[in-house]
């Protein structure tokens, strides 16, 4: 993909998705200049192959499928250094937000599944629990990752040091959790919300 | 308010980590505000706020959830204080949107089935210490100052970023933690990491990221000459603490390239790299150990980096 030549024509430029983008993060893309700013200030950056800047040149041009492909969004920590310092006020934060909601609807093209599976988790133990539940975090992310060993010299300590619950008790007002998350379904199957 | 007049008294939302592996930042906490005679009334039945991963991909529910923790703190009395970095984040930036965006409101509104609370002030409680205690009266509480102590002063991402939304400090050069260090009798020393990420969440999903990360602002701290790093954020604390003994092994061994050789040598003084452990403190727990509480009641037997004997030797225990 690296290599290959972009051709932009009608046909290969989905704008469509980039309104998505600017719609759901609030923010223009349109007004990226270029400065590289935010890939510059960027902790996560070598770790990316489109750094921030050019996440951005590539929504300006309508290649919203180059950077759903690679694992860009997924390695972006919300550190928000980026939106801070932009000279243009691009809320780059906010669009890798709305880039990682689409990939995670279209649940298809990411390739750093961890990082998804390790989201998946923790917001399915809110909706259990109402509050995370560390062990059950980490044990669940490790079974499913298959990375079974993983920490494991880590957990009895913390036990041990009181900084892992063994057990969990449920919020009280469970229930309303359980409506916030039924109620954003409806609103989203009768196209309320984004 | 006129200070001494009325007591000082807040709502206090804890979050998941200050129930969890962040606990001893809770005890510290409750321990300090007792100290300095400040009322904290946890807000009952309180629920997750998210975090990172909620807004990563589902911005409505990360609202709504904060939302619905908003309304829950309206039922308790006084100002909210938050301790742990992300819950001020999310918290305060629902706020901002909500407040910003009406179809927004509306729709979160729905999905809590409730007004959305949006006046009830969110204030991190250094905030609450330096600006509404005061640091003038803080450091006339102070009955053991921090003397000798050097602490490296750790911001972090999410206390002062994006500008709009903490309103805690500056979001390039803030001053908070340096001016509490002060009060508090330590001496806070200047370096290059303060505000750098730590890899946060990536803890569980991408570790070798958060070694990564975290050994830089281990070794900037060091370099700059400092005993210990104060933090505000319960997963700052995770990664630099917990993690300590595998960012050592994974990045302790001499660096034996020709680069390395040149500058590593020169940035050490020409011997091996500095390995001192570098015990991870929370802000209340300087605080409080300054105001003479007990470090009994601190929370220090929870840490993995054993801060007692940094504290022996500096003669504060």
């Amino acid at each position: 993909m690296k290599n290959k030549l972009m051709h932009l024509s009608n046909e290969t430029m989905n704008i469509g998705f980039v309104k998505k983008v600017e719609a759901l993060s609030g923010s223009s893309v349109r007004r990226c200049f270029q400065c590289g700013k935010c890939s510059a200030g960027c902790p996560m950056s070598t770790f990316m192959e489109h750094p921030p800047n050019r996440v951005v040149r590539l929504l300006q041009l309508g290649q919203g499928q180059r950077i759903l492909a690679g694992r860009s969004i997924w390695y972006c920590a919300s550190c928000e250094t980026c939106t801070t310092r932009c000279p243009n006020k691009v809320d780059l934060a906010a669009i890798m937000d709305a880039l990682r909601k689409l990939s995670w609807d279209a649940d298809g093209p990411s390739k750093e599944s961890y990082v998804q599976l390790a989201n998946r988790l923790f917001i399915e133990n809110i909706r259990t629990y109402g509050r995370q539940y560390e062990l059950r975090l980490g044990a669940a992310f490790n079974m499913k990752s298959g990375q079974f060993l993983k920490d494991l010299m880590l957990g009895p300590k913390l036990i041990s040091k009181g900084k892992l619950k063994m057990f969990h008790s449920k919020n009280k007002n469970i229930a309303e959790i359980e409506g916030i998350f039924k109620r954003i379904e409806e609103m989203r199957k009768k196209g309320e919300a984004l | 308010m006129t200070p001494g007049k009325k007591r000082l008294s807040y709502s206090y939302y804890p979050g998941c980590s200050l129930h969890a592996s962040g606990r001893e930042y809770d005890i510290s906490t409750r321990a300090l505000f007792k100290a300095l005679n400040v009322g904290l009334k946890e807000v009952p039945d309180w629920f997750c706020c998210g975090a990172t991963p909620a807004h990563n991909v589902d911005e409505l529910l990360s609202l709504s959830l904060c939302a619905k923790n908003l309304s829950l703190a309206e039922e308790v009395e006084g100002d909210l204080a938050v301790a742990c970095a992300a819950c001020f984040s999310r918290l305060k930036t629902t706020q901002h949107h909500l407040k910003e965006d009406d179809s927004k409101r509306k729709q979160v509104e729905v999905a809590i089935d409730g007004p959305a609370a949006l006046n009830k002030p969110v204030k991190h409680i250094m905030e609450i210490l330096a600006r509404e205690y005061g640091l003038a009266k803080l450091e006339e509480s102070v009955k053991k100052p921090l003397l000798g102590l050097k602490v490296a002063p750790y911001y972090g991402c999410l206390l002062t970023r994006p500008p709009e939304v903490p309103e805690l400090d500056d979001c390039e050069d803030p001053s908070i933690m340096e001016d509490l260090l002060r009060a508090l009798g330590a001496e806070p020393v200047k370096w290059s990491h303060r505000m750098e990420c730590c890899g946060a969440n990536f803890t569980l999903s991408r570790p070798g990221v958060v070694l990564k990360l975290s050994n830089a602002i281990l070794e900037s701290a060091r370099i700059a000459g400092a005993d210990c790093i104060m933090v505000a954020c319960p997963l700052c604390h995770g990664n630099l603490d917990i993690r300590q003994k595998e960012i050592k092994e994974a990045y302790g061994a001499p660096d034996s390239t020709l680069f390395g050789n040149i500058f590593g040598s020169e940035l050490h003084g020409g011997s091996a790299p500095d390995q001192r452990d570098l015990p991870i403190f929370y802000v209340t727990q300087l605080a409080a150990l300054a105001m003479g509480v007990a470090s009994e009641s601190l929370g220090f037997e929870s840490v993995i980096t054993d801060p007692k004997p940094l504290l022996r030797d500096k003669q504060l225990l």
